[in-house]
């Protein structure tokens, strides 16, 4: 073993992580080098001085210290968490301001919420009053084409017919999923379908 | 009251009782259990973590950067870091390689502030002037004077050759030679590979030697 091998290899020696085989081959050269056996002895002299360094113990009021600053952080941590609530709390009260906002809007100004279209499908109770606001704008009509039926006369002459009379806006709908917490898209593609799903029948004369 | 009073007396011993299992069997939990339990909610699980470590980091960090008053509050600082972003911590991994990552990244960073600040350096020195002159009281009185003098000595020669170290030598021969870690800790804690590890502490440990030579003979 070369003198530059030894001192290669001098950390895990130190450390007693060499293999087997290897540790016997530094031994052997420390017994033929002395002035590598005197690096060894010096290095492990050096270490023996720093490890025996005494250990240092944190102040007195190293705990009280460190309780009053975790207790800092966990006010801080509370505060943190009351914070993102408020937040929360306060962009649902806007969005539940403005939807209401434009609720009245809307029946101020004639126009009927699809909300209302519903209700006034659903619920018979509400006819009466959603009948008091003026009937939305037709957007679409379909013609219905007559239907012969030799066994009734009476459909020979033209059929009354029926026309779609839907939600003038799509904005509504949009309004209402926003505050039942739908992405706007869905419920911009939901209100193009709406005169489909909201469309009730009106007898024309 | 009396009858309350009476009625609390058994309830307190109780919650005593089992305050003290609990400080027990922590006691005897490895790490990582002991982080489960406060992760779960138990507040007197970190007390348990603050114990273990609290003098360990002390020394390690104090090595490193030589000034007693700013290790402990840098102690306190890995102490205030772990509690936050405990939660955030994989706890595939060992517990005291985390803990030793954050003290050393912190010890980094002072030493980099001060080489960036002269007044910080300055006061760091006057420190250890006052230091010098502070009496012996802390040492082992039954020793003779000039006895305790050469161990002083010695004991700050020893310190200041650490200090002469570069940063990144001194950190891996502190972990080493003082943590007993083993070349993969450090290698984890420093980032760094295993080759750079063991070539940083061999030359770390010549440099050592070297410096405290003259005053071995």
């Amino acid at each position: 073993m070369h003198c530059s091998e030894f001192r290669e290899h001098h950390c895990s020696f130190v450390d007693d992580t060499l293999p087997g085989i290897e540790l016997i081959r530094m031994q052997r050269h420390m017994v033929e080098c002395a002035g590598c056996a005197e690096h060894d002895a010096h290095i492990r002299r050096a270490l023996l001085l720093f490890r025996n360094l005494p250990t240092i113990e944190p102040s007195s009021d190293f705990s009280e210290r460190l309780e009053a600053r975790l207790q800092a952080c966990r006010v801080e941590q509370v505060e943190a968490t009351y914070a993102n609530f408020r937040a929360v709390a306060g962009i649902g009260a806007v969005a539940s301001l403005l939807m209401l906002g434009y609720v009245a809007v809307s029946f101020q100004h004639g126009g009927m919420p699809a909300m209302a279209l519903v209700a006034r499908e659903h619920t018979p109770t509400l006819a009466p009053v959603v009948a008091l606001a003026e009937r939305p704008a037709v957007v679409a009509s379909v013609p219905a084409a007559p239907r012969p039926h030799a066994s009734r006369p009476a459909d020979r002459e033209p059929a009354r017919q029926p026309e779609i009379v839907s939600a003038s806006s799509s904005l509504p709908a949009v309004a209402a999923s926003v505050s039942a917490g739908m992405p706007i898209w869905p419920a911009a593609i939901f209100a193009e379908q709406a005169p489909l799903h909201f469309a009730t029948y009106r007898q024309t004369h | 009251m009396a009858m309350t009073a009476r009625k609390q007396t058994p309830a307190l011993a109780n919650a005593e009782h089992s305050a003290s299992l609990l400080r027990d069997r922590l006691r005897l939990a490895d790490d990582s259990t002991v982080v489960s339990v406060f992760l779960q909610g138990e507040e007197r699980a970190f007390s348990e973590l603050v114990e273990r470590y609290q003098t360990r980091l002390l020394n390690f960090i104090y090595r490193t950067i030589g000034d007693r008053e700013k290790a402990e509050d840098l102690v306190q600082e890995v102490f205030i870091r772990v509690y936050r972003h405990l939660h955030r911590f994989d706890r595939s991994k060992k517990f005291s390689t985390w803990v030793y990552t954050i003290a050393s990244n912190l010890a980094k960073n002072e030493l980099r502030n001060r080489s960036r600040n002269p007044l910080v350096l300055f006061q760091t020195i006057t420190k250890n002037w006052q230091d010098e002159e502070r009496p012996l009281q802390f040492e082992d009185a039954g020793n003779r004077p000039d006895d305790l003098y050469r161990k002083r000595d010695i004991r700050d020669k020893v310190e200041e050759a650490v200090e002469q170290l570069p940063e990144h030598h001194r950190n891996v021969f502190v972990l080493r030679e003082l943590e007993g870690k083993s070349y993969e800790e450090i290698a984890e804690i420093t980032h760094t590979n295993l080759g750079t590890v063991k070539s940083r502490l061999n030359r770390a440990r010549n440099s050592f030697a070297e410096i405290i030579a003259p005053w071995l003979e």
